[in-house]
């Protein structure tokens, strides 16, 4: 999907493969959200469960679960993270390793 | 390395063998000739994997949702086949401002209830699913016991490990926290109270508090009354019928301190142990690896271990490591944080390796393939 297309249609998140059981199999979900919490919340609308898996039930990041915004480590709280149409997400796992 | 689940003949007993990297099932019609199936949930780390004894084909797993990162989950299966995470893993109820970190037990429910299964978790606490690990019910009655509180984890975290469900009387729970201790509920869950009387916490001021020992592993004894065993921190005990106190049964043992305990499905009074040096040391005494078998309920202990590795045979067995299947003479199998996986076909006089080079084994479950 090109930039233009994202800018027009919405919010691009890059899903990793291992949450991809929730998305039966698709690697992006565009959708329209203010902000990242809002962003979770709409996937967790369009496939259950998947919310769980990035931030725990008391809405705490997992520790080892990275949020990028156009690439940009996000290190805020989601709900002060603020989308607009052309942005991309990734969520991806840190490299834990030593 | 895969069977398909139809390798694994009706009537084969079935070893389910949880490591720090994947679980695997060892199956055997005559427990001789053994094969495996697996690596499942590769790379993950299976705190505990179980054959359901109800149909004696599903099998269910802790670990985490593929890897690390993503959080608990429970695993569902057919023998021999790709377990995949249930729809939804435990959770606690929001506003608790408590988060599970880790699922450590998944202990199938009672032979009426066929779709309900319990999950002990890290922070501690016990969930219920009716419906195969889809959803899960937040047990609030212990969970935000009155005492949690003051909860403090041993040295593996804060975890409820042991969950005993009454063959006979489906409300009858047990389960065990470390180091809380252990609490029974006659209601199904609505009710708890703490049943630690008589058992001694050594690291504690109060050596004989209400709760905050460190249980390592509960099993019920097959007298089918309430009767439990009890493998903890500081001593071996056995809780007889009554639902009283329970009797330090540690005498005769080489240590005080051990993680598992396994008992006789049959026979009343019978149970096994494998007694580590200590606490500051988690292996075997002498260097030799060996299993200490009762069959009064602790009055008298007689150690086993012709097969066994030793002597200069340095390692340990994790609190889910020991298991039995239900046999007549009955299978016990062990296995050891250095990749071992031992079996004996005669109640544990004499024991053979049946695998070697798995990564280190977090938990062994035996059962019969249907």
């Amino acid at each position: 999907m090109s930039a233009a297309e994202i800018a027009r249609t919405g919010v691009l998140v890059r899903i990793p493969s291992a949450l991809r059981s929730y998305t039966r199999g698709q690697d992006e979900v565009v959708l329209d959200a203010p902000n990242l919490a809002g962003m979770l919340e709409s996937l967790e609308s369009s496939f259950p469960g998947i919310r769980h898996r990035v931030v725990d039930e008391a809405g705490r990041r997992r520790p080892f679960v990275n949020v990028f915004l156009n690439e940009e480590l996000v290190m805020t709280a989601f709900p002060d993270v603020a989308l607009k149409p052309g942005d991309i997400v990734h969520i991806l796992p840190s490299v834990a390793g030593g | 390395m895969v069977d398909v689940a139809s390798a694994i003949k009706k009537g084969s007993v079935v070893v389910a063998v949880g490591t720090k990297k994947g679980g695997f099932l060892f199956h055997s019609p005559d427990r001789k000739k053994w094969s495996v199936a697996g690596p499942f949930m590769t790379g993950a780390s299976v705190y505990h994997m179980v054959l359901d004894p109800r149909d004696g084909r599903t099998v269910y797993a802790a670990a985490p949702h593929f890897a690390e990162p993503w959080g608990p989950g429970v695993y569902r299966g057919r023998a021999g086949e790709q377990l995949k995470p249930t729809a939804a893993a435990p959770k606690f109820k929001e506003g608790s401002n408590l988060a599970v970190s880790r699922v450590w037990h998944v202990e199938p429910g009672p032979e009426d209830e066929p779709e309900t299964v319990y999950a002990g978790v890290e922070p501690a606490a016990l969930f219920r699913s009716a419906d195969r690990g889809d959803t899960w019910q937040d047990i609030e009655s212990l969970n935000y016991h009155s005492t949690r509180k003051d909860w403090q984890p041993g040295g593996g975290g804060l975890c409820l490990h042991s969950i005993l469900v009454d063959p006979k009387k489906s409300k009858h729970l047990v389960i065990g926290i470390s180091a809380v201790g252990a609490f029974e509920s006659r209601d199904g869950g609505r009710s708890w109270t703490t049943e630690n009387r008589g058992v001694r916490a050594g690291f504690m001021p109060n050596k004989y508090p209400e709760w905050g020992q460190c249980v390592h592993k509960l099993a019920w004894d097959a007298s089918g009354d309430g009767s439990m065993f009890q493998q903890n921190h500081c001593g071996t005990y056995h809780r007889g019928p009554d639902g009283g106190s329970w009797t330090e049964v540690t005498k005769g043992l080489p240590s005080e301190f051990g993680f598992p305990i396994a008992a006789h499905p049959d026979r009343k009074n019978t149970a096994f142990v494998a007694p580590l040096i200590g606490a500051e040391n988690r292996v075997f005494p002498k260097g030799q690896m060996a299993v200490w078998k009762t069959g009064n309920s602790g009055k008298t202990w007689r150690r086993v271990s012709k097969g066994l590795p030793g002597p200069n045979a340095y390692l340990g067995v994790l609190r889910e490591g020991m298991s039995t299947d239900a046999e007549d003479p009955l299978g016990l199998y062990v296995g050891t944080n250095t990749g071992q996986l031992f079996a004996s076909r005669d109640e544990g006089d004499s024991w053979k390796m049946i695998a070697d080079f798995l990564p280190p084994i977090l938990s062994v479950s035996g059962g019969m393939a249907r």
